[in-house]
């Protein structure tokens, strides 16, 4: 599902990010990638989603080069396989959360009826219905992560990032999110987590936990 | 930008209202208009002068005339009192016609209707006590009342015969206000207004053109005060824009970036952005054009109308006459609209082009 080749990516500052990353994932794996903060898990998450190209190697997603693809068709491949959970969330303050929700489908145009359901099963599964007027900047930590992720989940992507996901959130809330995590990897998504959260290393449901130190994989 | 639409608008809406305004003054203005002057200050001409200015060639006509102001202590307002002739005919064509219609007695007049209601307002409702300038009253009979054309300076207007306005202004029989000259070529105006000036050194001859000028540096936007203030709106508008093209805020950045994160190509950003411009922009175009329009012509420009009327023309009750010009509106519509959105798509277009991880980073 997801290959990494001698994957190099090397900052404009001379940081080199990752050094020669080779790894496999599975279709319905998840994969917590374990390090300090600056080892270059953040930076997997880039070369996954596109965001980012590798100095030098492959990164295959699907079978597709995922590093050679240009801009406009990384974008598309992002909106049709991605779900990307943010550490800050990233969510847009001035909207809703019924409209930060639908962001990734705005582009698709979709039935409104269609929209309407994949909204309200969203809604449902990570449980904000009641909040689903509310302007983002009025919620509580907790409650915007859970609109980072049903917005993540919403276009029913093959592959969930999260990039420090619980790195601003308390126990309880921490667990509530593994709690979600649990239930999109009951809809066969491949999930990829990257945290230094002691929390996320002895689940039962995380298939592998890949260490990373200073950009290369331990 | 809102605001910055509405002081653009409500100097263009101003200066159109006085424009239409002056326009239909200066079309009934006569060619020459001389006065005389003592001590260098303007003073009542001798009638008499009329046949030496008849002798210039060119000459085709020369009319004392006896107008003026009035000051009414009690309501604090000028009237503006026109002697005339009913014999006569004026250059002033709806002074014609006001003669043809309406007649008034020796010791009567006729008045606007603004000058009519303010009148009743004071207790005046057939006749008003004119002071003469020795302290003596003359009691003068409101005969009718007429529709006055122009606002400008006539809104408090009396007309009444000549005679009567020379006993209320204590003039002589050989005074008149000042002698309205026409000339049968207007290319002999200066010529004429030469020779003028040359038999009478101490009469001051001013010209239909020179009123024009006048008027045209003080109310059209392109010069005069009004450039003063259309220039200092549009350098605050320009660095508005200037502070937009210049690049987005580290939140817009943020916000591009997540928008491209989750999967937006950078022509649904720039189809999105270019909305966001529009409705801002046009909302702020409209809501400045009806800002504008309330404070011109609703409110009658409180403060703005101040400073282009002098103090008499503020006593008469100067109401604004709508006028709007569609190129005005364009040009507010163009300064506003396709800048701003253009300001808008192109910094976020810099940073659509951008990597998403490095615009988020």
């Amino acid at each position: 599902m997801i290959e990494f080749r001698d994957v190099e990516k090397h900052y404009d500052n001379n940081v080199i990010a990752l050094d020669k990353i080779n790894f496999t994932l599975k279709e319905g794996e998840v994969v917590v990638l374990k390090g300090v903060s600056g080892s270059g898990k953040s930076s997997i998450l880039s070369l996954i989603a596109g965001l980012s190209k590798p100095t030098s190697g492959e990164v295959i997603v699907d079978k597709k080069h995922i590093s050679k693809l240009a801009d406009h068709f990384a974008c598309t491949y992002r909106r049709e396989n991605i779900g990307f959970v943010f550490q800050k969330y990233n969510l847009i303050p001035t909207l809703s959360v019924k409209d930060n929700i639908l962001l990734p489908l705005v582009p698709v145009n979709l039935k409104r009826s269609e929209l309407e359901s994949r909204l309200s099963e969203q809604l449902t599964l990570f449980n904000i219905e009641e909040k689903k007027d509310t302007l983002v900047k009025n919620l509580s930590g907790g409650e915007q992560q859970r609109v980072a992720i049903a917005r993540a989940n919403i276009n029913a992507p093959k592959i969930i990032l999260a990039d420090e996901p619980t790195a601003n959130l308390d126990e309880k809330l921490s667990l509530e999110f593994i709690e979600m995590i649990k239930k999109m990897k009951s809809q066969k998504r491949t999930i990829v987590i990257a945290t230094h959260d002691p929390l996320f290393f002895n689940l039962d449901f995380v298939d592998r936990v890949l260490n990373i130190e200073n950009g290369k994989l331990l | 930008m809102t605001l910055l639409v509405a002081l653009l608008g409500s100097t263009f809406f101003l200066s159109n209202a006085m424009k239409a305004e002056y326009s239909k003054k200066i079309k009934y203005t006569p060619d020459i208009v001389v006065t005389d002057t003592k001590a260098m200050r303007e003073t009542s001409i001798n009638r008499e002068v009329v046949s030496n200015i008849l002798a210039i060639n060119g000459v085709s006509g020369a009319l004392p005339r006896v107008y003026g102001s009035y000051y009414f202590t009690n309501a604090d307002r000028i009237f503006t009192i026109v002697g005339v002739d009913e014999f006569e005919t004026y250059a002033d064509k709806n002074l014609n016609e006001l003669l043809k219609s309406k007649s008034f007695e020796a010791n009567s007049m006729l008045v606007s209707k603004e000058l009519k209601e303010l009148l009743k307002k004071s207790y005046y409702k057939d006749y008003f006590n004119f002071i003469r300038a020795d302290g003596s009253l003359k009691k003068v009979t409101i005969s009718d009342s007429f529709e006055s054309e122009d606002t400008f300076h006539s809104k408090y207007m009396i007309v009444m015969s000549e005679q009567l306005a020379r006993e209320i202004f204590s003039y002589t029989a050989y005074e008149a206000t000042d002698i309205a000259v026409s000339v049968a070529n207007r290319d002999e105006i200066g010529f004429i207004a030469n020779k003028i000036t040359t038999q009478l050194p101490n009469a001051n001859v001013q010209l239909k053109e020179d009123l024009i000028v006048e008027y045209e540096s003080l109310y059209n936007f392109k010069s005069g005060f009004f450039l003063t203030i259309f220039i200092i709106s549009f350098f605050t508008y320009f660095i508005i824009i200037y502070d937009k093209m210049s690049g987005l805020s580290s939140e817009e950045k943020r916000e591009v970036g997540v928008l491209k994160a989750i999967g937006w190509r950078v022509s649904d950003i720039l189809n999105a952005k270019l909305y966001e411009g529009l409705l801002i922009s046009l909302s702020a175009y409209i809501l400045g054009i009806v800002l504008a329009f309330i404070y011109v012509y609703v409110l009658n420009a409180p403060l703005l109308k101040g400073i282009f009327l002098k103090n008499t023309e503020l006593l008469q009750d100067y109401s604004l006459v709508f006028s709007v010009d569609y190129e005005t509106l364009s040009l507010l519509f163009f300064l506003s609209v396709p800048l701003y959105i253009a300001a808008t798509i192109i910094p976020s277009w810099r940073v659509a082009t951008l990597e998403a991880d490095e615009v988020m980073r």
